[in-house]
Formats: C-alpha cells, sequence, structure tokens
C-alpha cells in the first residue's frame, strides 16, 4: 500500500478521537489548567504525562468495541448487564451531563462577556447553532465542523510560545514528578485527571466510532486517530498550565475562572493572548455544549434501545432529537436566570462524574476482555495488566476526588 | 402441568421455587423455550442453588404463578444445567435485545417477556417494550402506576406479539420485526384486538381511548362479547356512544346487547336517532338466528329505474353501507322482488330497468332461521349475502358471509378466553 494511499484511509477514518480527545478540554478542564498554571506554576506539568498514557490506554479499548461490535457502550451495557444497572448508570450520567453542558454553556456565557458581547444575546443565539448543527446536519458536516473547530485549540500553543517561559525549567518540570503536601495541590492534580478523563467520553467515542461505520479491518486507522487525538489535548493543556504559569504565578495572582484568566493575561501578555484566551475558551464550551448533550442522547437511547445518530431525522430518531433539544434549551435557560445555583450544579456534576467513573471503566474493561463480544479481539494479557493498572489507580484518585469535594481539605 | 393466566418474565426471576415439602430447590434465574405452534413454549425451569445451576423440566412442575412456583420433584433428582449455546433462554437471549423493525430501523429493546397459559403448556405471547416493563424490571412497576395516576394518566402497555418477530436463531444479537416500525402503530384493527385482549380490561379501556374513533370501532367488533362489554363499560357515555355510532348497525348491536341494559339505553340516546333505530330493530332478535346476525344496511332500489341511474345512485349509497355485492329490488312497500349481483349491473345495457335484468328466484331465511342453516344455505349456494324476510315479504336486512365465518370460526381474539 502506497503511503498516500495510507494516509487517504486515514483521513477517513479519522475525526471522533481527535474530537472527543479535544473536547476534553472544555470550560472546565480550561479552568482547572488555567487555576494549576497560575497558583502552582510549572509544579504540575509532570501529570499530563501519566494522564496522557491513561487516556490513551482507555479510549483505545473504546475505539477497539466500537470497531469491532458496531455497537455503542451503553448498548453492550444493557445487552450485557441487564436493566438496572444500565437504568442507574444512566439517571446519573444525565444528571452529571447536565451539569457539565451549563458548565459550558456558562464559559460561553462568560467568554462572551469579556468580549464585550451581552450573554442574553450571544448564549441563545450560540445555542440556536448548536441545536441546528446537529438537528439539521448530517454526521459528515458535524464532523468537518468539529474538526475545525479543534483547530482552534492551537491558538493556546501560540500564547505559550508568546509567554516566552524559561524552556528549561518547563522541559525539568516536565519531566521530574514532584508532589507538594498540600490540600490544593493535590486536589488539583486529581482534577487535572478527573476533567481529562470523564465517563461521557468514553460513550461519545464508542457511539461515534460506530456511527461512522469503522469495521475491524480500518481499525488501525481509528487507532491511530486516538492516539493523535489524545496527544493533542494533553499538548493543548500543556500550553495553557505554562502561559499561565509564565504570566500570572509570578505575580501571585489567584484566578478561579478560566474567564479570569483571560482578563488577567490583558495587561501582561498584551491584547493578543487576551482574544486567544478569550476566544479559545468560547470555542471550546460551544464545542463542549455540543457534545456533551449529543453523547447524552447517544446513550440514554442505546440503552433503551431507540434510533439515534445526527445523520437521522426528528421523524427517525424522535428521542434521541428531544433529548438533545432538551438539553440545551434547560441549560440556556438555567444561564439565563439570574442567580441560578451554577456552582452547586457543577460540583454535583464532577462528583457523579467522579463516582461514574471507576463503574464506567470497569464495564468497559470487562466487555473489552469479553469473548462472546470481541472474538480474537480481546486485550492480550500484557494489555490486562496495564489496562488494570490504570483503572485501578484512577478509580482510588477519583474516590479521593469525591471525597476531598465533599469534605474540603482545611481548604 | 397445567397453567393458567398470564406473567411477565420479571415477576418470575429469583423466586424460589419449591419441593413437595416447601423445601427450596432454587431460585429462579433462567427460562429455557423451545420451538412451538403458533408460540415457542417454556421447556425447563433453570433454577440457581448455592452458586450451582439445575435444569428444573416443565413437566416436573406442580404450580406456576408469580406467587408461587413448587416442583413434583425432590432436589436428589434434580439435574444439573450447563449453559448451551443451542438453548433459548428468555434472559440470556430476549432480554435486553434491540428490536429492529422489516427496514432495520431500531425500534426499542424488549424490557419483559410475557407468558401465557396454552393448553397445557406456557407459551411465549408478547414482548415488553414500555416504560412499563423497565419499571417491572427495576421492582417498581406499582409505584410507577401511582405516579402516573397523579397526573391522571394511565401507565400504557407496549407489547409486541410475538406474531410480528422473525423466528430466532441461536447467538441472536438483535431481534427482528416482520413488519416495518411504523406498522406498529399502525397496526391492522383485527390485530390490535388480539393484543388487547392479553391486557386487562381497564387496560384495554385506556388503550382505546388512544384510537381514533374509526380504528377503535374496527378493532371493537373484532373482540370476544365479554371484553368488548368490559371495555364500553369502562368508557364514558359520549366516547362509547361515537364509537358504536361508527360501528355497522349488526356489530353494534351485538356490542349493546351484551351490556346491561341501563348502559346500552344511555348509549342508544347518545346516537343519531336513524342510526339507534337500526341498531334498536336488530336488538330485538336472537343472537344466533338469522336476525342477530343481519344487518340493515344494504341497497335496495325501485324495479323501474334504469340501469345507468342505478349505477349512479349506487356510486353515490355504496359508501356508507358495508356490503355491497347485492343490489336489491323492492316495490314500493319494501317487499322484496329480485336481486341483481354487482356484476350483473355493470355487465348490463344502461338503457334497460332493474326489473329486466332482476333475479326472481331468491333465496332468504327468516329472522328465526338459526345461524346455522344460515350458514348451510350460503355455503350451499354460493352466496356472499342473503337477505332476510319476514313472513309478509318485507325486507329486514342481509347477513352477510364475514358475519357467519365470525361465527363459525371466531378470530383467535374473539375465541381465546382470558384465563385470571
Amino acid at each position: 500500500m502506497s503511503i498516500w494511499r495510507r494516509i487517504a484511509i486515514f483521513l477517513s477514518i479519522m475525526g471522533p478521537g481527535i474530537i472527543t480527545a479535544n473536547i476534553d478540554n472544555d470550560a472546565s478542564g480550561i479552568t482547572t489548567y488555567s487555576v494549576a498554571g497560575a497558583r502552582f506554576e510549572y509544579a504540575l506539568l509532570w501529570t499530563l504525562i501519566p494522564t496522557t498514557v491513561a487516556l490513551i490506554v482507555i479510549q483505545e479499548m473504546v475505539a477497539r468495541m466500537a470497531a469491532v461490535t458496531g455497537k455503542g457502550l451503553s448498548d453492550l451495557i444493557r445487552e450485557n448487564y441487564g436493566v438496572r444497572s444500565t437504568f442507574y448508570m444512566m439517571t446519573v450520567l444525565f444528571i452529571a451531563n447536565f451539569g457539565t453542558t451549563v458548565a459550558d454553556f456558562a464559559g460561553w456565557a462568560a467568554s462572551m462577556e469579556i468580549l464585550g458581547f451581552s450573554k442574553y444575546f450571544m448564549v441563545p443565539l450560540g445555542a440556536l447553532f448548536i441545536w441546528f448543527l446537529v438537528v439539521k446536519g448530517s454526521y459528515r458536516f458535524v464532523e468537518r465542523i468539529l474538526l475545525i473547530a479543534c483547530l482552534l485549540y492551537f491558538g493556546y500553543v501560540f500564547s505559550g510560545f508568546m509567554a516566552k517561559p524559561q524552556w528549561s525549567r518547563v522541559v525539568y518540570s516536565t519531566f521530574v514528578p514532584q508532589i507538594q503536601w498540600n490540600a490544593e495541590f493535590i486536589m488539583l492534580s486529581i482534577a487535572i485527571i478527573g476533567t481529562t478523563i470523564t465517563p461521557w467520553m468514553q460513550f461519545y467515542l464508542q457511539s461515534s466510532i460506530a456511527e461512522k461505520g469503522i469495521t475491524k479491518e480500518e481499525y488501525k486507522a481509528s487507532r491511530l486517530d486516538v492516539f493523535i487525538g489524545c496527544s493533542i489535548t494533553d499538548i493543548v493543556s500543556f500550553f495553557i498550565i505554562v502561559t499561565c504559569a509564565t504570566t500570572l504565578f509570578p505575580l501571585g495572582m489567584r484566578i478561579n475562572e478560566a474567564s479570569e484568566a483571560a482578563l488577567a493575561l490583558k495587561p501582561l501578555a498584551g491584547n493578543y493572548a487576551f482574544l486567544i484566551f478569550a476566544v479559545c475558551l468560547a470555542n471550546a464550551s460551544l464545542l463542549g455544549a455540543i457534545i456533551v448533550p449529543l453523547a447524552t442522547s447517544y446513550y440514554i437511547c442505546e440503552a433503551l434501545g431507540w434510533e439515534r445518530g445526527v445523520n437521522k431525522t426528528f421523524r427517525d430518531a424522535p428521542q434521541f432529537m428531544w433529548i438533545y433539544t432538551f438539553m440545551i434549551v434547560i441549560a440556556v435557560i438555567v444561564i439565563l436566570i439570574p442567580d441560578a445555583p451554577l456552582v452547586f450544579l457543577m460540583v454535583l456534576s464532577s462528583v457523579l462524574n467522579g463516582m461514574l467513573l471507576p463503574f464506567v471503566l470497569i464495564y468497559a474493561l470487562s466487555l473489552v476482555n469479553n469473548k462472546k463480544i470481541m472474538g480474537e479481539y480481546v486485550n492480550p494479557k500484557f494489555y490486562n495488566v496495564i489496562s488494570w493498572g490504570t483503572i485501578g489507580a484512577i478509580t482510588a484518585l477519583a474516590v479521593f476526588f469525591v471525597i476531598t469535594i465533599l469534605i474540603p481539605l482545611g481548604a | 402441568m397445567p397453567f393458567f393466566g398470564e406473567l411477565f418474565v420479571s415477576d418470575l426471576l429469583k423466586k424460589p421455587v419449591l419441593d413437595p415439602k416447601g423445601e427450596e430447590l432454587g431460585k429462579v434465574r433462567d427460562i429455557v423455550m423451545i420451538k412451538g405452534e403458533p408460540f415457542p413454549k417454556v421447556s425447563a425451569l433453570i433454577i440457581e442453588k448455592k452458586k450451582k445451576l439445575f435444569n428444573l423440566p416443565w413437566n416436573d412442575l406442580n404450580i406456576f404463578n408469580k406467587r408461587i412456583i413448587s416442583a413434583q420433584i425432590y432436589s436428589d433428582v434434580l439435574r444439573h444445567y450447563d449453559y448451551s449455546e443451542t438453548d433459548l433462554l428468555i434472559v440470556r437471549d430476549i432480554f435486553d435485545k434491540q428490536i429492529v423493525d422489516a427496514n432495520g430501523a431500531k425500534v426499542v429493546r424488549v424490557n419483559d417477556v410475557k407468558l401465557e397459559g396454552f393448553d397445557s403448556a406456557a407459551i411465549l405471547v408478547a414482548v415488553d417494550v414500555g416504560m412499563r416493563g423497565i419499571m417491572r424490571r427495576l421492582g417498581v412497576e406499582r409505584g410507577g402506576e401511582d405516579m402516573m395516576r397523579l397526573f391522571k394518566k394511565h401507565l400504557p402497555y407496549n407489547l409486541i406479539s410475538w406474531n410480528y418477530i422473525q423466528p430466532l436463531e441461536p447467538k441472536l444479537t438483535k431481534i427482528s420485526l416482520t413488519v416495518p416500525r411504523q406498522m406498529v402503530s399502525e397496526l391492522h384493527p383485527a390485530d390490535l384486538a388480539e393484543i388487547i385482549s392479553q391486557v386487562s380490561h381497564k387496560e384495554g379501556a385506556s388503550f382505546f381511548k388512544g384510537l381514533d374513533v374509526e380504528t377503535a370501532a374496527e378493532a371493537l367488533s373484532e373482540l370476544q362479547p365479554d371484553v368488548q362489554a368490559a371495555i364500553i363499560t369502562g368508557m364514558d357515555t359520549d366516547s362509547a356512544a361515537d364509537i358504536i355510532e361508527e360501528m355497522p348497525p349488526d356489530e353494534a348491536a351485538d356490542v349493546l346487547s351484551d351490556l346491561p341494559v341501563d348502559k346500552a339505553k344511555e348509549i342508544l340516546e347518545h346516537i343519531e336517532k336513524d342510526e339507534a333505530e337500526d341498531i334498536q330493530e336488530l336488538l330485538s332478535h336472537e343472537e344466533d338466528t338469522a336476525g342477530g346476525l343481519m344487518t340493515n344496511q344494504f341497497i335496495a332500489y325501485r324495479p323501474e329505474i334504469l340501469v345507468k341511474d342505478a349505477i349512479e345512485k349506487f356510486r353515490r349509497d355504496a359508501e356508507e353501507v358495508e356490503a355491497v355485492y347485492y343490489l336489491y329490488v323492492t316495490d314500493t312497500d319494501e317487499k322484496i322482488m329480485g336481486v341483481i349481483s354487482l356484476r350483473d349491473l355493470l355487465l348490463a345495457p344502461l338503457d334497460v330497468r332493474l326489473s329486466d335484468i332482476m333475479k326472481t328466484k331468491l333465496k332468504i331465511v327468516s329472522p328465526e332461521t338459526d345461524e346455522i342453516e344460515v350458514a348451510e344455505i350460503v355455503s350451499k349456494y354460493n352466496l356472499v349475502a342473503i337477505p332476510v324476510v319476514d313472513s309478509e315479504g318485507y325486507m329486514l336486512g342481509i347477513v352477510t358471509i364475514d358475519d357467519i365465518v365470525d361465527r363459525i370460526l371466531p378470530p383467535l381474539a374473539k375465541r381465546k378466553r382470558r384465563k385470571v
């Protein structure tokens, strides 16, 4: 096979992995990285490497399941573990994802406000745009738009270079782990993993690969897609941390929001850095606001067995379209109501996500090892050691994360 | 082992199975089905005790209902069971599977499976695909129903009859319907009737409210009399009257005749006067006679009418009338003179009178004629309908062949009595 042919095949397969991994850096992800950089400078950079490895290990298994079975993750969970576990999982995920959707719209609203637009105008407008995109668009079209939007993330890479960090210290912190024994440091490092590996993305990735109709034979290209996606997402995270660490940390600025980071950058790094941060936040938020409700509609419809897919119409897949519409509309309303309990919703959402993650991963791992489902594509032995290790570590951190949120550590 | 009634598989799972002394043999884990006509039937229960699986054949069961399951045998004769790919198991192979329609569209998942007694077997009659099935699996069906009642809504039964499901193969990953999805909601009234006869009366009534009047009327006439009566009684008079009015008078009369007299009167008062009179007239005959079977909607014209005018008139009148294969010729007193088949009418020259082409050697029955005798005459002379004429020659109505077939060979929904 010529190299061009291989590239052509890859280009036709790529999409789901890159999109899923990138959208991982949604509003709450960007916030976490910005806060991490501003608070602890480069000290947390090393956590990105194990996070990337864990992300790749997990996403690869999920992608493999999609290519081999042609089914979504909740399809498989429902068929193999019955109504009860599926139902409770879906209910919790729905609430958690609703919180995430609200967080993404909040990020969109905040970025629009700092760019000088009224959120009362821009939030409904953004919602309308993403609603039209999915309801009226085809899968190919939606995927193209999302891929283009993913390119915008490279803005963070530019801003990282513009900040002129001390590269020697950056490289050192990236490869030499360091731990500071204080509550905030530990919480933030867990939060980085928690915001990078989420339950919904496993469902979304598997569904979108299945909907794209990727087969076992094309799986190799799909694996590359996942690999590239996971790498890009953490490169982007890396530069967000670097930017905030270089500009905000020396001044001892404490920030709590991604939009605050953008504002703080304005006097320090100039208008361009501000614009990049604001526009990228807007872009990431909007992307998240498309994908999270979409992922939710996917897995609910899969679990209950209804027709679904971006390619379908309201007539063909009414439940799918209505769940998507419903989530967006309610999220917009919540954002626009003054004094809505946004913080509570987002904390609730991350607690629920943290609690669910171990279950989702354990289900995924036991499904991928089921010979009846996967045939010869089950995990090789050594791979199982890695994946169980990863999942064990993530589970421990997730439990810890939930505990620290529920019982704040001296903070 | 005789089994009466109907039950959902999820109600059985994890239920203890007792031996004749009341000791527990194990808990129900799964149910093995084998091919049967017309539906698959239960061949054994798979029970679990102390992490071991046993096979309990259907014939060794003594009592089988959702409260008690007991066997005639003791634990020492139970045989071990190992999962086999060739067995068809309800929980393993049918539960939670995707149902796709004939066009490959995903319709819904199997939430539960319904069994029903038939002869001495338990047969798989339908799969539950609704919220009710999910709630039952979660053990909150009752709670869900109570909650819906708060909103004055009824939790619907969404069952798909096994008729529409393609034969299952081992190791299946999805279950296919034989019909496109749209058709599940646009089932033929006779099929709807079959489904309705499988749910309880109260639910049947609420099911009916969801149908348009025309479909409801057709479906109602396909049901067995006691179900019809129960459903109509469960509805408010206005909507009942709407449905009755839509039915052909003979079938309306059949339904009303099974109702309590007061209710029937009440409904008749809500029906348009002409229609009500027709029905009342039919109600005066014994059910199993020609009078009870007949309908008083038929087409009758005067003998002096020209064929071309008759065809013109016929085009207008036939819309309202159920049986149009014969055109009857009556005189001014409505006494019958002759009959013309639709075929003869259409083949006749346009400018002759009906009296020129009508057949005067009529086969007729009196209103008191027994239904079997009517059937014999219709069969002997290969008729599609036969006029019912009183002793003075007045034409009262006609008995059509479909009514006779229904009497001799009742459809499944009418024949099968609900066993609870």
